[in-house]
This record gives structure tokens, sequence and C-alpha cells, in this order.
């Protein structure tokens, strides 16, 4: 404490910095040494390889802990294929130094730039948030509130596999039925590990240390189960809580470091502003814009449909018209541009979404138990089964329409009987 | 036959959609594996915390169950109801004995005496002896080979007798001569009852090692989570802020600003856009206007969601440009990783440990499966739209004279009217002459 005061006092001098750094490295999954940044500030060969390693990590995080188990920890792929990553990623979140995409593919150089690429990764958001959100250790039995949960904590997607040739319908056919199929076995698979789950949360009540959780949860108990696995676990818990502690010092001492990273940015030769010409490729965004423009062109269509024949109407109707007409369409006005900017916040700002979200541990308490802090099941219960119901109202109104469509078309060929199977 | 780049997007969009399920499922199939095994019989570990542990948070101060037995006394216990069972069991015998006249010579008789002296009052907690009494003892032939002398004359232990006998015996120590009679191998001791999580869960205690990293590792999430501000931090804000700014001015990258995640995170917005404006639109239409001035409200708003939606449609031109100009690379492998990806609308993605309480399984359940039924509703969505806009213009461009026109008018039924689920029937309406 008194020697941590002490380098206060002495601001931006000797200790400061290293202190940062050193606490940024021990927070960074597999951070390099502290030698390596200030390396890299002179843009030395030799700390290139640890960096670009560095920004692997970073940019391609590794699945949750409970998966990496089973998947025996991927081997990390080559150097070269590493350096291709990181370029990639750091291009498509429009990182905007040219010289990174310059450098040498096989990873000997530009430590300099790499420094500059990850300050930049970590001015421009929560990156040490994220990343030991990501690695957390998970002690407690979760369900994941949102989808991004379960998504993110899936790691890297396997590249997309297309079909090899044109299908028959038949064959889309097939894929959904068996796309319904999986569900329905997710469904049951999920109940059963619920009913487990409250098993094991009622067998062991009243045994665990906190007392706002109450009993174990499923990793905890197998720590009686499993001394090997016991001790990996509080290994991982340690060193996460070292991670956690570096995290903090960070947060006091960052200053420093960006003071520093002016210095390293001083550093560098300006860029020519020129555009480097890349081979064009379509973009994963470009397909997904397509199809939002589309839906936003036919409801334009409708819209137009629907609002200029009640114009031509209303015209046609108020022909003479007294001044206190007038002031009530003006109020009118008014109300209409306040409701539709209501409305275009609630997109923009993402109010009409509100959902609970982030993981929390799951912890079993009878109903007559008094509260303390924590989401209630039921509360939750309520904003799915609202969101469950839009949902089925949307999906409702979708297969109308295309309904509509499909009795448009089929009007291309009369004397046919369109018999609807039962059920509908 | 589907042409081939219709084919080949919407392959790739269902198999997308069966590998996010199939995830799912592995993923739950993993702690299923764990949770079923937990549940089964297994030997616990002896851990350092089966001793009392000191501290404020240990179990004592829960108040169910009352009172929790070591495992040592358990299985001291355990042995102890062995032998007095066994010694009724040897009273029992002797009154059968006795009633065919005596017939064979007895031995040595003191653990029936030795047991019936012990008759002192219960100490120990019911719940363990109520487990205790109901393991059944092995019935055997031995009833008539071990014989007991010294019995009180004409007293046959009743059933209460042996519960109290057993229940008072507790209290103290086995006599010797309990343990020096040759037991007969049919009432050797058993082996300790296995351990399941229903019967002893409850006697489980965390590791001290454990229980400190655990709640210093809640302490610090906490500490890590609280958005609290500081005037260093806002400094640091700052600093971070001309960085950028610094670094931006001095690229090489002709400065029209949007990267592909950013018209990504656009397109959902756009997204999100349309589908409340639609809402919007639909709820417009299905009012019925009672006077002049509503009417004239429903005109104003549908008015209002046209010029909306043109701006959204502008906004897409502006994007289909930046997605055009740019030269925008995807990564190697095809796709962004979806970690990247942000919640919509949520840019915090700190963990901080905060619960979820439950009142019983099937409440559990409930929740559960809504989740699941959102996210199944959400995907099936997405590809009721993905299919709505290859599948269509199909439609509308093939020959409707020629013989796949209404095997695939019936295909795109089902598949966007049903959910792949029914299939209409179409039949040709011939003439009547």
């Amino acid at each position: 404490m008194g020697r941590r005061r002490l380098r206060g006092h002495r601001g931006d001098a000797v200790g400061a910095l290293p202190e940062a750094i050193a606490a940024l490295s021990q927070t960074l999954p597999a951070g390099p040494s502290p030698e390596i940044f200030r390396r890299a500030k002179f843009d030395r060969p030799e700390a290139a390889p640890a960096l670009w390693q560095l920004l692997f990590r970073v940019l391609s995080p590794l699945p949750a802990d409970g998966a990496s188990a089973s998947r025996a920890s991927p081997a990390s792929p080559a150097l070269e294929a590493q350096v291709h990553l990181v370029k990639s990623a750091l291009r498509s979140q429009g990182y905007p130094r040219r010289a990174l995409a310059q450098l040498p593919e096989d990873g000997s150089q530009g430590s300099r730039e790499l420094l500059l690429a990850l300050a930049w990764l970590l001015a421009r958001g929560p990156l040490l948030e994220q990343l030991l959100a990501q690695t957390r250790v998970r002690l407690g039995d979760e369900i994941p509130l949102c989808e991004c949960e379960t998504l993110a904590s899936a790691g890297p997607l396997p590249p997309r596999r297309e079909a090899d040739g044109p299908v028959d319908i038949r064959h889309l056919q097939w894929l959904m039925g068996k796309l319904r199929f999986q569900w329905r076995k997710l469904i049951t698979s999920q109940q059963e590990q619920c009913a487990l789950l409250g098993k094991i949360h009622s067998y062991t009540r009243g045994c665990h240390s906190d007392r706002s959780l109450g009993h174990l949860s499923v990793a905890e108990t197998e720590l009686f189960r499993d001394p090997e696995g016991g001790r990996q676990l509080l290994q991982r818990l340690e060193s996460e809580n070292v991670r956690l502690e570096a995290a903090l010092v960070w947060r006091r001492q960052e200053l420093v470091f960006w003071k520093w990273m002016d210095t390293v940015l001083g550093a560098c030769p300006l860029e020519a502003s020129q555009p480097t010409l890349l081979p064009r490729t379509p973009t994963v965004g470009a397909s997904e814009l397509e199809l939002v423009a589309r839906e936003l062109q036919a409801l334009h269509e409708e819209l137009r449909g629907a609002a200029e024949p009640r114009r031509v109407a209303w015209e046609a109707r108020a022909g003479g018209r007294g001044p206190e007409r007038t002031a009530v369409q003006r109020a009118s006005q008014e109300a209409v541009g306040r409701e539709l900017a209501a409305l275009q916040r609630a997109w923009e700002q993402g109010e009409a979404l509100a959902q609970p979200h982030g993981p929390r541990r799951l912890v079993k308490r009878d109903a007559g138990a008094s509260g303390g802090p924590g989401l209630r099941a039921a509360e939750l219960i309520g904003v799915l089964r609202s969101r469950e119901t839009c949902l089925e109202a949307v999906l409702g109104r979708l297969q109308t329409r295309c309904w509509q469509e499909l009795t448009r078309l089929a009007g291309a060929r009369p004397g046919l009987l369109w018999i609807l199977p039962p059920g509908r | 036959m589907l042409p081939a780049d219709c084919s080949r997007r919407l392959v790739a969009e269902l198999r997308d959609a069966l590998d996010a399920c199939a995830e799912r499922q592995q993923q739950l199939e993993r702690s299923l594996r764990v949770s079923r095994r937990l549940l089964r019989t297994w030997e616990p570990v002896e851990t350092p915390a089966a001793e009392p542990a000191p501290g404020p948070e240990t179990n004592e101060e829960v108040p169910s169950p009352a009172c929790t037995p070591s495992r040592q006394e358990l299985k001291e216990l355990e042995l102890l109801t062995q032998a007095l069972e066994k010694a009724v069991r040897v009273r029992k015998g002797m009154s059968k004995a006795r009633e065919r006249h005596e017939a064979l010579s007895l031995k040595s008789g003191d653990a029936a005496t030795s047991a019936t002296t012990a008759s002192a009052p219960s100490r120990a907690s019911s719940q363990v002896w109520s487990r205790a009494s109901e393991t059944k003892p092995p019935r055997g032939a031995h009833q008539t080979t071990v014989p007991a002398r010294g019995l009180p004359e004409g007293r046959l232990p009743s059933v209460g007798d042996r519960t109290r006998m057993a229940r008072g015996a507790r209290a103290t120590k086995p006599g010797p001569g309990l343990r020096d009679q040759q037991i007969p191998p049919s009432a050797a001791p058993q082996a300790p009852e296995a351990f399941t999580l229903k019967e002893k869960g409850i006697l489980l205690k965390l590791p001290m090692a454990y229980r400190k990293a655990a709640s210093q590792n809640s302490r610090l999430w906490a500490q890590f989570s609280s958005t609290q501000t500081s005037d260093s931090r806002d400094a640091a804000t700052t600093a971070k802020t001309q960085f950028l700014q610094k670094m931006k001015m001095m690229s090489g990258w002709p400065g029209s600003g949007l990267s592909a995640a950013e018209v990504e995170a656009e397109v959902g917005l756009l997204r999100k856009a349309c589908s409340l404006l639609r809402w919007q639109m639909e709820e417009e239409l299905s009012a019925d206007p009672a006077d002049w001035m509503q009417e004239y409200h429903c005109l104003l708003t549908l008015e209002g969601l046209q010029a909306i939606t043109g701006q959204c449609l502008h906004r897409v031109q502006e994007l289909r440009a930046a997605v055009a100009g740019q030269q925008l690379r995807p990564w190697p492998e095809g796709r962004c990783p979806r970690a990247s990806m942000p919640c919509e609308g949520r840019t915090d993605s700190s963990w901080s440990p905060q619960l979820l309480l439950y009142s019983s399984t099937k409440e559990l359940q409930t929740l559960a499966a809504l989740r699941l039924r959102v996210a199944m509703l959400e995907q099936q969505i997405h590809l009721e739209k993905v299919l709505m806009a290859e599948l269509f213009p199909l439609v509308s461009t093939r020959d409707p004279q020629g013989p796949s026109w209404l095997v695939l008018c019936r295909a795109v039924h089902s598949l966007l009217c049903e959910g792949g689920e029914r299939f209409l029937t179409i039949l040709q309406d011939e003439p009547a002459d």
C-alpha cells in the first residue's frame, strides 16, 4: 500500500509506466512480457512474433472454458495464418493504418505497428472487459438469457458449407424437417437438464458457504467427485483472480500508458494518403443489406398504396377550411410528429427490445423465502412470453403475406382448386 | 431443380441454422452427462472440509438440517447398528430354538445381555438413526447356529423393544463381548452405504481453498463491473479519444469511414426499423377512424411512415456505396467471428455475478423452454424472409403451364405458409362438358 502511494507521488516517472504495462500484459490472455512492449516502441523485429500471436488471441477469442475442455484446446495455426487473420480482422473492424496491411506475411516485422494496433483496439472499446468475460470461469449453473451469449460462447465459426450444385426444392424441405426435429430434440434435452439441475440444487441445499447462494452448482458438486478436475478449476479460478486484480491496477494506471503511446505514435512517419486497391470481394453484410433493402422497398410501396388514395379523398372532401379546423390540423401534425420521433428513437436506441441480458447464476429458492438481490424467473418468463407473442405475430403476418402472394401468382393458371391442409 | 446460386445461398442458410442447433445440442449433452453422473452413486473424495472448518461462514449457521453428523460418526453408527440388530436376531433365534425344545447346545451368550443393559436415552439425531434402521438385516440360517444363553426367562423382545434397545445402545460403547463373539459370514459388517447425492448431498462441504478463491473472485468481479468513474478514469477516456483521433489523422486510408463491422451494425438497425415501421403501418391500417380528426391523424401517420421508410432506403443506398467503394474484405474463412457482434442495442459485455432465482423445477423448465422457443421463432422468421426473397421470384418467372410449376408452388406453400409441416392439395378443375 505504502509503496503504491509513493509511486503515485512520483507520477509519470520511472515506476508508473512499467507498472501499467505489467498490469496490461497480465490482464491480456497469454500476455507477453512487458519487455516486448518496450522493444516494440523501437520497432525491434524480435518483438514482432509475440505481438502477432497476442493480437491473434485477442481477435479470435477461444471458446468459453466449458467447451474448451472437450475440444482439447485447438492448436494455434501457423504464424503466417495468424498474420493473415489479424490483418483482415483489423481491416474489417475499420483499422485506419495502411502500414499494417503492408507488413510481410511471415510475421517477422512490424512490432511498432502491432503495438499501435493493440492500443487502437484498447482505446476503441471495452476490450479487456470483453476478453475477461469471454474466458471467465463458470462456477455456477447458468442459463443464457440472450442470444448474443449463446453465440459468443461458441468461439470462431467453422467455414461455411455451401451446396456444390443446384439442388431440388425437396432437399430444402428435407433440411427444414431436419431442423424442426433438432429443435424438438433440443427442447427435450433442455427439459431433462432443468430437472437434473433442480435435483442437484435441492439435494445440496445449505451446502454452500455463500448463504445468498445456498446450494451447490454442478461444477461445485463435481469438485467432490473429481478431485483432479477440482484442482484444475481452483487453479483457473486463482489465475482469473490474478488477471482481475491486474485489470483493476491497469484501470488506475492506464493514463500513463496513453501518454506513452502518444510518443510511440509520434515516432511513426505520416502515411501518404493514397488508397491501395485490393481485390474486391462481396462481404457477408452485402447480402443481408440486400435482404433488408428489399423489405424496405416493399414496405415503401405498401405505404404509398395506402397513403395516396387517402390523401386524394381527404383533399376532395376538405374543400372549405375554417380557421378552427386548421388549428386542429396543426395539433394533429404535431402529435404525429412526436409519435414518429418516438418510433425512430425506439430502434436507434434499442428501447423497444429491453430484455434482461448477461449470464446469471441459477439459484433455487423456495417461493416463500424472503427476497434478496437477483432477478426472479417469473419476471423473466413474463418478458419472454410477450416476446414470444410478438414474434409469433410477426411470423404469422409473414405467412399470410406469402399466402396472398401465392394466390396472386396462382391466378396465372386458372382452373385449379387449392385445398388447404386442415389445421389452419 | 433450383438455380445454382439460389441453391447455394439457401442451403448455406439452412445449414447455418442446423449447425447452430447442433452446437446447442452438443453443449447441452455435455452438461447433461455431468449432471447425470452426479446423480448416480459415486464415492466422494475426503475433502479437508469434512473436518469442522473455522471461520464465520461454516455450515453450522445454516438452519436446515439442524445437526449434521460427520462421515466418521455415520460409519461408526452403521457398524453399531448392525451389531445390535444381530443381537436382536440372536434373541429371536434363541426363542425359536426354545420352541424346538432346546435341541442345540449353547456356547456363548453375553451378547444379548449387553444389548439389554444399554438403555440410556438417545442423544444422536433422529435423522441419522431413521436411515440406519432402514437397512434390513439379512435373514439366514444362523438363527439356529448362534444361540444365546442367559436370556431372562420368558421375555422375548418385541419390535418396539428392538428399536428401543438399538436406540439406547448408541449412547454406549459396544461391549467387548459383542466383538469377540464369533460372527457367521452372512452377518459380517456391510460396506458403508454407497454415496448418492440424494441421500447425502447435504453433507458436502466446500473445501476452504475453493471457498476463499470463489469469494475473492465474486468480490473482484463486482469491483471490476462497477461503473463508478473517477478523475483518472475520465482523464484516461479523454486520452484514448485523442489517441484515436490522432491515429486517424495520420493514417493513409481514405477517410470515408465505414468498416465492415459498422455496415453490419447499420444493417441490423435497418432491419429493426423495418419491422417496427411495418408493425406501425399495420396498426394504422387495422384501426377504424371514427371521425375526420382520427382519419386525418391516420393519413398523416401513414405519410410520415412513408417518409421515414424513404430515409431508410436512402441510408441503404449510402451503405451500398460504402460496401462497393471500400474494398471491404471479409474474414479469410468467410465469416466474421460471432464473438465480435454485440447484442442489439447493448455494448457492455462485462460480467458481474448476478443471480437468477427460481422456485421450482417446473418454473425453470418453463423458462428454459420459452427461451428456446423465442430463439427458434427468431430463426424461423429469418429463414422465412430469406426463403421469400429467393423463392417468389422463381415462382413468378417460371412458366405456369410447365410441368414443374405446380410442384414448386406446392413446396413453396408448404415451406412459407405452413412452416414445412403440412401440404396443400391442388386439383385440376376439369370443365364439366
